[in-house]
């Protein structure tokens, strides 16, 4: 901010006063320029993908593929138009890559239910809509820092609101929805990124103070009894989701994504050892207390005895993955329809069937290259704050997809939760938009203070800086 | 903190890590198993919702082929099956639920175009949407077929004819059978319930029964002891049997007796001729049961046919160590009772290595296959299975059965149209024991025309009513070995 001020703005292009560095731009054309070549080509792959399935499903070509190309190249155009603008700095990859998952996913969408495709074209601009958004109104990522308590309330609030009587209501087991008028959707997926800014801001404040407890139990330091309160506090919570709304998924996710954040603020691994162990206490519990629960792990060890029953759709995800093989069966020439929730939960097995392992190892690199780009944002900022919420996010990301990725390939036990990005589904993506487009903006924000883009005013900064000199002006004259 | 978020970027790498390890072990590891598992009905699914290619007899006729019919059951191909029950055997069926059976089966890769040379030119027909299914010609001819089916009428039984020289089959027909089109329905259920129903049907109709099912042979057995014999130096065209009524053997008191008590004796061809049954008891004892078993395993007993159509039965005769202790039994075995169980398709290849000079055949049923656009992919070139007996044994066998036919117990009923001979050899397989009512197979088994053969055949009715029981495999399955080989010879 030492900056603010310090230039003049003539038509959008930057002059710089004697007696600063000039910083160069070099860093931010290439980056900018090389993501653009990348959206392009992720706008071709998925061009390419949706005419391979059409050719392999129906033997034709797919009706008005140049419009579709133009829609897919506008969309990532304008997402990458928008980070030209607010966000020049940021890195390269992380949208390209979401680009990429979320047209593979399309591609996928498209290929199994056209109704779907429709829908899913919808949330798509919405994606891209929320995901501009975001980066025109949060312009100093370390402004939403103050609004900690409002995040924590409209988490916690918009977690519990399936739960509410008329409000909320079950689908496929788990009671995760919430229908308002005309829209049904998943408040959990929002929940997530609330709860992210709330964490990253609250143990940005008090991470220094709960890591210099001096009680000791064995080789361990032990947090002081007030510190472990918010430990316990989201314990409790994913306790009360998994409970309450029978959402193992979302329950494990939020919890993970609590104890990495202590961890990393705090700095003690004390704290990763208790999380775990509470966690661990409470999956066995569960997993006495509830037959679906036992249902599941019983399905995770041995689908087959269970095949005509609850074994079924893992199953038939095996069979799928068996079927692709090395190279997949190409796309629109499988048969993922047989696989129930192909479309949602599944796709990765869909993914898997029709493009092979080839294509779903892509996948896999696909999300750890979006894991390096937020956990390299999250080092190259020095803010607490900043380094908290980019390394939140991208935990909710990777962890997010090995939950369910793990499930559908018996790694872990499966529970319902969607692939960021690939998944059908509108709450998810928008959700995982307005993520990319804070990790982008910590990203840029970073680049800033590092010098390597000039920092500009902010609009509402330029504002305030207008209102002054006029009040200024104003009081001279 | 730098450290620790490197930490977690190490622990998620090595959570995706995990992932990408258990994808190749399912995808690449478990493949095959995963493909194989019976529950896995993607292949057939896939197979069953395209066009399928048609089954052709050799004579032109299509048995089977898929036809679009636009109904609700989702599935867009029906299988049809033109001539009903007439090839049920040999096509089978290609179910959604139910799976494939026969030439449906093996040549399914063939049929729904998915043999690698098909997949190859299919690449092109990606853009210009030609299916790429192949046709299957079979080696049957549908006028012997339905020859076959007429000749046996509505009696239970078995009819096969073989290419002596190549062993191509020309006609396979077992009665009862089934109508593949009743079990090809979309309706699920509905075919459920007729495999159901036929799987409890009498007769077996949906086992192929000339060559999935064993019978015993009766006297057509003598055709492999008098081979055996003759190439074991045993006995020549001069030897000579005494002029006897029953022969008690050894190992017991109990007598065995010729047909219907008569007394009988005389040389080879004689005895042959009129089948006697002491001769063949005494030849068998000759050759003892090392010798004797050593010469059915010549023959192919004891072993799964190499047919091109699923789960050939094997024939039976017994081994060594359970003859060595029970002479009877090989002395009884020598003329096809006990405990000897022929596959009828066998008896015909046999008959077939008769006038092949002793040069078996592997029988097989799918001639050639065809891409979709009739160009040849495959043809099955004939090979020898066993060599059962020497071109000279196998000339004196040749006239022992032209003699059965001129003279003997098949002289009643095999002359052919325009004065063709015929060889042959007849059995009344009796499967009473002694004091129970009278019933039994009639057998007859031969090749034509007996100068330069061509078809050797198999006829078998199934003692299952008093009218078959009561006759004999001359006057019995002659008739409608003459029926068929009419047919056959005029082609």
């Amino acid at each position: 901010m030492a900056r603010l001020g310090g230039h003049h703005h003539h038509g959008g292009r930057e002059r710089y006063h004697v007696g600063l560095t000039v910083p160069t731009t070099t860093h931010a054309q290439r980056r900018r320029s090389s993501e653009l070549r990348l959206v392009v080509l992720a706008a071709i792959i998925t061009g390419a993908g949706y005419t391979l399935a059409a050719l392999g499903k129906n033997s034709a070509m797919p009706p008005r593929i140049l419009p579709f190309l133009g829609v897919v190249l506008l969309l990532l155009v304008s997402a990458h138009i928008a980070i030209r603008w607010f966000a020049r700095g940021a890195d390269s990859t992380l949208l390209p890559v979401a680009a990429l998952l979320n047209g593979l996913g399309y591609v996928m969408i498209a290929r199994l239910s056209e109704r779907l495709a429709g829908l899913q074209t919808t949330w798509t601009f919405i994606g891209i809509g929320v995901f501009i958004g975001v980066l025109v109104v949060v312009e100093r990522i370390n402004d939403l820092s103050r609004f900690k308590w409002t995040f924590f309330f409209t988490g916690a609030g918009l977690l519990l609101l399936p739960m509410v009587p008329g409000l909320g209501f079950s689908s496929g087991g788990a009671r995760i929805w919430v229908n308002i008028g005309p829209i049904n959707f998943q408040p959990g997926e929002f929940a997530k990124l609330a709860l992210a800014l709330f964490f990253a801001a609250y143990l940005a404040e008090r991470g220094s103070l709960i890591s210099n407890s001096t009680r000791r139990l064995g080789p361990f330091t032990v947090p002081e009894t007030r510190d472990l309160l918010p430990l316990l506090a989201a314990w409790a919570f994913s306790v009360l989701v998994m409970v309450g709304q029978r959402d193992l998924g979302s329950s494990l996710l939020f919890f993970t994504l609590f104890v990495v954040l202590v961890w990393v603020a705090t700095e003690r691994t004390s704290y990763l050892v208790i999380g775990f162990g509470m966690f661990a206490v409470a999956c066995v519990a569960a997993y006495h207390a509830f037959d679906h629960v036992q249902t599941r792990v019983a399905i995770w060890l041995d689908p087959w005895s269970r095949y005509s029953g609850k074994g079924y759709q893992v199953a038939q995800s095996m069979f799928a993955l068996g079927s692709g093989g090395t190279a997949g069966t190409g796309l629109g020439l499988g048969d993922p329809t047989r696989i129930p929730e192909a479309k949602n939960d599944f796709i990765f097995a869909a993914i898997g069937e029709e493009l092979g392992l080839f294509g779903a190892t892509a996948v896999l690199i696909a999300f750890v290259l979006m894991i390096g780009a937020g956990l390299r944002t999250a080092l190259r900022t020095q803010r607490p704050f900043e380094k908290l919420l980019a390394t939140g996010l991208t935990t909710i990301l990777g962890v997010q997809a090995f939950i369910i990725i793990g499930g559908v390939i018996r790694v872990v036990p499966l529970t319902g939760i969607t692939l960021p990005f690939v998944s059908y589904g509108g709450s998810s993506l928008v959700a995982n938009y307005a993520l990319l487009a804070l990790l982008i903006r910590i990203s840029d924000t970073s680049a800033r203070r590092l010098g390597e883009v000039p920092d500009q005013p902010t609009l509402s900064e330029r504002w305030t800086a207008r209102r002054v000199a006029r009040a200024e002006k104003k009081a001279a004259v | 903190m730098n450290q620790r978020i490197r930490r977690l970027a190490l622990a998620l790498i090595g959570l995706f890590a995990i992932l990408f390890v258990q994808l190749n072990v399912i995808q690449v590891g478990r493949k095959t198993s995963l493909d194989d598992d019976q529950r896995n009905t993607r292949q057939s699914v896939r197979d069953f919702n395209e066009p399928r290619g048609d089954i052709v007899t050799a004579d032109g006729v299509v048995v089977a082929f898929s036809e679009r019919r636009d109904d609700d059951s989702g599935h867009p191909w029906q299988r049809v099956y033109p001539e009903g029950e007439l090839f049920a055997d040999v096509t089978g069926y290609f179910t959604f639920a139910y799976g494939a059976t026969q030439v449906e089966r093996v040549a399914n890769d063939v049929l729904a175009g998915r043999t690698a040379q098909q997949q190859i030119q299919g690449i092109a027909s990606l853009f210009d949407g030609a299916d790429t299914t192949g046709s299957v010609e079979l080696t049957l001819d549908s006028r012997i077929q339905e020859a076959a089916r007429s000749a046996l009428g509505d009696r239970e039984g078995s009819v096969v004819v073989v290419d002596v020289q190549t062993g191509a089959v020309k006609a396979m027909w077992s009665s009862p059978s089934y109508d593949p089109n009743y079990v090809a329905t979309h309706d699920d259920r509905a075919a459920g319930d007729v495999l159901e129903f036929l799987n409890d049907v009498p007769g077996n109709p949906l086992l192929a029964n000339a060559y999935q099912e064993r019978y015993m042979p009766g006297s057509t057995f003598k055709v492999i002891t008098t081979a055996a014999a003759l190439d074991a130096g045993v006995i020549t065209l001069a030897t000579t049997f005494a002029e006897e009524s029953e022969f008690v053997p050894p190992q017991t008191d109990d007598p065995i007796q010729n047909y219907n008590q008569k007394t009988c004796g005389g040389d080879l061809t004689e005895v042959f001729r009129r089948s006697c049954n002491t001769p063949f008891a005494r030849v068998a004892l000759l050759l003892g049961p090392e010798r004797m078993v050593e010469a059915t395993r010549r023959f192919g007993i004891g072993e799964k046919m190499p047919f091109d159509l699923p789960r050939p039965a094997a024939s039976k005769f017994g081994d060594v160590d359970y003859f060595e202790q029970n002479l009877p039994l090989l002395a009884i075995g020598g003329f096809g009772q006990g405990n000897t169980q022929m596959v009828p398709l066998h008896m015909a290849l046999i008959a077939a290595s008769v006038a092949n000079k002793g040069a078996m055949m592997k029988p097989y049923v799918i001639d050639a296959t065809f891409d979709h656009d009739g160009r040849l992919m495959n043809r099955t070139s004939p090979s020898v299975w066993k060599q059962t007996m020497t071109p000279a044994t196998a000339d004196i066998m040749s006239g022992l059965m032209q003699e059965v036919v001129r003279s003997g117990t098949a002289s009643c009923c095999l002359k052919l149209a325009s004065g063709v001979e015929a060889a042959a050899k007849t059995g009344t397989a009796q499967l009473n024991g002694p004091g129970e009512p009278e019933r039994s197979h009639a057998w007859i088994i031969g090749f034509a025309p007996a100068s330069a053969p061509r078809y050797a055949f198999a006829v078998m009715l199934k003692g299952t009513t008093a009218e078959i029981s009561a006759g004999t495999g001359g006057t019995l399955a002659g008739p409608v070995a003459k029926k068929v080989l009419d047919v056959a010879l005029t082609r």
